[in-house]
């Protein structure tokens, strides 16, 4: 006779058994996600800054020539205008377009005599 | 079919793994090597490599300073202007580029564009094709798009007031270096110290950060010169050296107490923004580089000698009979146009201009008190720093002064001098005996702080005493009867002043048709604002050579308006002063009117809108009221306001004229009460 084989099949119920929560490893966990968060957002923020002084380098040397272009403008119509002032120029006008004449020594009279005092051997004076 | 079993499928696994992470190691350690190679073995190589072309170091030329008049007004200037580059290797057909740069330059000589096609032939990588163009011309080229060809920005020096000044400004070269006159002497200060900048690009050469050593900028430099007076100077001594068709001259307006150089002519003169246009001679600074025989402006130094050593007095007679003097054996010294002068007063030595009695009196005084008095009075050797290239004159050594050297001495032969060194040395005669150093800078800036040149006396010449004595002889020149210098009289002022009329030394002889024509002079002379010399060089005019006719009338010419700018009030029986009674206090007449009937009545306002009554006033009080109002004021007479047309109480309407009349004895005011 063959032997009776049979198998008990041991209905094991874990339903109710409940992984315990490690609370160390969450904390471990939580603890890693956040210094992973934070160097991504320091990556970032040092990136971001990155990107930024480039484009604050790009404005600043816009802003710079720029600032050279005005300056010598500036300067171009500074000497336009000494150039238009010039006393030869002046007279010329005076005398050829508008028919004036130098005063006769009768026809000037000197009221007061200013004389401008000098400024002090070393004064600071505004840029030009 | 039965299925590999877990063991199986492990291994399966294992191996995969194992490859993908051989293959993975071997393409770190392939990185890594890489890396390595490239950061360790490689590094400096590559360093130096990426610095060459992410960073670019640019020189900084400085800005050179401006020079500007005593008033603050720009003599000189630099802007920076485009210069036409180009990079022969990248160009192909050099012809053709050659040819439509010249298209867009618009002035190509043929002889230029052959220079250019050789130029940008060669296989080089940088040349210039043009410097310092104007703008339009920069934007014609840039227009163009060329391979090749480029602009760079160069510093450009400007002279706004183009010929004014130009021999004391002098000129700058292409590479911004000052080249001669003040902008060679001062070329250090006012060129200033290039800068550097580092300079990042990305990989499209756009520059994203720099680091700077920024340019010193060059200091700006204040000139003594005085815009106006300055033209005024050049445009009287143009007209004066064209009236006698001479072959130059120069002028020279100086402060005598100062030192400050006021204006400096010189006729030819040339203009500095293109000083490539002219020749040496148009450009030589004459007033300081050019020597001459003064003659009879230098009998000031031997008469001021003969004074201050006591040897003579004003009123020693000198005889200079009969006109002529042996001065060595087989040399005869004669008056000029063979006078005979007579029996001269020392002073009429100078006021006669007698070469006889000059040459006496340099022989009473002898030739070591005389050649002491040549050096105190500053000739031979350099008297400013201000001026590069001038002359020290030429005074032989005391120790080879033979009688007819000492003779030639005391009448201004065989001495050479320069304007500037006659010019100083009178104003040493106006300011009390005073040698001060004449100079053309009146202050520099620096870093936004002004330091001012102070006068330097460098010694004293004469005593008050012999300069006040001096002054009143000099002052026969021009006012009396029998004076050389009636030209350069101004009725109303009192000037001392001393022609000149030297023969010049042409192939070693003295010429009978060649001179130097001069006048030295000082006013108003009692209280002189300025002192004024004129050399005119080989006249050949209406007005013959003599210092009298020729430059005297120059002199006056300049004087004139030189007066009336700097206020110069007339010195001979001046008006007396105008007395106003102030707004601020009660009338107090200070003549012998009664205490209670003021003299001149106050600004009284009349109905808004109309024209007050400014009878009484004085002309300065007057005119300042009607500015106020927005009205032109026209002044006739000196003294107070006696009446004023339109009358007290007439509408006012803006910008027009008031014309007032004055008189110096005031009359009551009608409209004056009580106090």
């Amino acid at each position: 006779m063959e032997p009776f084989e049979y198998a008990i099949k041991k209905d094991v119920r874990n339903n109710p058994i409940v992984r315990e929560v490690d609370e160390a490893r969450q904390r471990e966990m939580w603890k890693s996600v956040g210094i992973a968060g934070f160097l991504v957002a320091v990556l970032l923020f040092s990136a971001w800054q990155h990107f930024e002084l480039l484009r604050h380098g790009y404005q600043i040397e816009q802003l710079q020539r720029d600032r050279a272009a005005e300056e010598e403008t500036t300067r171009r119509l500074r000497l336009e205008i000494e150039t238009l002032k010039s006393p030869k120029r002046i007279e010329a006008l005076a005398i050829d377009q508008l028919h004036l004449v130098a005063p006769s020594r009768d026809e000037a009279i000197v009221i007061e005599r200013v004389v401008p005092t000098d400024p002090p051997a070393k004064s600071v004076v505004a840029r030009r | 079919m039965t299925s590999p079993g877990p063991a199986v499928w492990r291994d399966i696994l294992r191996r995969r793994v194992v490859t993908i992470a051989a293959l993975l190691a071997v393409w770190a350690v392939g990185i890594e090597a890489r890396l390595v190679l490239l950061q360790v073995v490689r590094h400096g190589e590559l360093m130096a490599r990426a610095e060459r072309q992410q960073m670019q170091t640019q020189p900084l030329p400085p800005k050179r300073g401006d020079i500007l008049d005593r008033h603050g007004r720009i003599l000189a200037t630099s802007v920076d202007t485009d210069s036409i580059v180009a990079v022969p290797k990248e160009i192909s057909d050099a012809k053709d580029v050659v040819q439509r740069l010249c298209g867009a330059l618009g002035d190509c000589t043929p002889k230029d564009q052959q220079n250019l096609v050789e130029r940008l032939s060669q296989p080089r990588a940088f040349a210039y094709v043009r410097r310092q163009v104007p703008q339009d011309q920069a934007q014609r080229v840039a227009a163009l798009s060329l391979d090749g060809i480029g602009s760079v920005k160069e510093s450009k020096r400007f002279y706004p007031n183009r010929e004014l000044a130009a021999h004391l400004l002098g000129w700058v070269g292409l590479d911004n270096k000052g080249l001669d006159g003040l902008e060679s002497a001062y070329d250090a200060q006012i060129r200033g110290k290039a800068g550097t900048v580092l300079v990042h690009t990305d990989a499209r050469r756009h520059a994203f950060s720099r680091f700077e050593r920024p340019p010193t900028s060059g200091s700006s430099v204040e000139l003594t010169i005085d815009e106006y007076l300055q033209h005024i100077a050049e445009r009287e001594l143009h007209a004066g050296v064209l009236e006698n068709r001479a072959a130059g001259g120069s002028a020279i307006i100086m402060n005598p107490h100062t030192g400050e150089i006021l204006a400096m002519a010189n006729e030819p003169t040339f203009n500095p923004n293109a000083f490539r246009d002219f020749d040496d001679a148009e450009r030589r600074n004459r007033a300081v580089q050019d020597l001459y025989e003064p003659g009879s402006t230098f009998k000031v130094v031997t008469v001021s000698a003969a004074l201050e050593e006591k040897v003579m007095s004003p009123e020693t007679m000198i005889d200079t009979n009969p006109g002529r003097i042996q001065v060595a054996p087989g040399r005869i010294v004669k008056e000029n146009e063979n006078h005979n002068y007579g029996v001269l007063s020392l002073s009429d030595v100078i006021v006669k201009s007698s070469n006889v009695g000059a040459i006496k009196i340099g022989f009473k005084l002898g030739t070591d008190r005389l050649s002491r008095f040549v050096s105190l009075f500053g000739f031979g050797h350099p008297v400013s720093p201000d001026f590069p290239g001038e002359s020290p004159g030429i005074v032989w050594s005391p120790s080879k002064w033979t009688d007819g050297a000492l003779a030639s001495v005391s009448m201004g032969y065989q001495v050479g001098v320069t304007p500037l060194q006659i010019v100083t040395a009178v104003s040493s005669v106006a300011n009390g005996g005073e040698y001060v150093e004449p100079r053309a800078i009146r202050a520099v800036y620096r870093n936004g702080v002004r330091y001012a040149v102070t006068p330097k006396v460098v010694r004293r010449t004469i005593s008050p005493d012999t300069a006040a004595l001096m002054t009143s002889i000099m002052e026969g020149v021009v006012d009396a009867d029998h004076g050389t210098a009636h030209a350069a009289k101004i009725p109303g002022y009192t000037i001392a002043g001393k022609t000149g009329t030297a023969s010049k030394l042409v192939n070693g002889h003295y010429s009978h048709s060649e001179y130097n024509a001069s006048f030295v002079g000082f006013l108003p002379s009692r209280s002189p604002a300025v002192a004024i010399v004129v050399v005119i060089d080989s006249p050949h005019g209406p007005n013959r050579y003599f210092g009298g006719t020729v430059a005297a009338p120059i002199f006056k010419r300049i004087a004139e308006p030189t007066l009336r700018y700097l206020g110069v009030g007339p010195t001979i029986n001046p008006p007396a002063p105008i007395f106003a009674a102030r707004h601020d206090e009660t009338a107090s007449p200070a003549s012998d009117t009664p205490a209670n009937d003021p003299v001149v009545s106050l600004i009284a306002d009349g109905e808004p809108g109309t024209l007050p009554d400014l009878r009484g006033m004085s002309a300065r009080e007057a005119v300042r009221a009607l500015v106020k109002l927005g009205l032109n004021a026209r002044v006739s007479g000196d003294g107070v306001v006696v009446s004023q047309e339109p009358a007290p109480g007439m509408p006012l309407e803006p910008g027009a004229l008031c014309r007032l009349t004055l008189e110096r004895s005031p009359r009551r005011s009608k409209r004056a009460g009580p106090p």
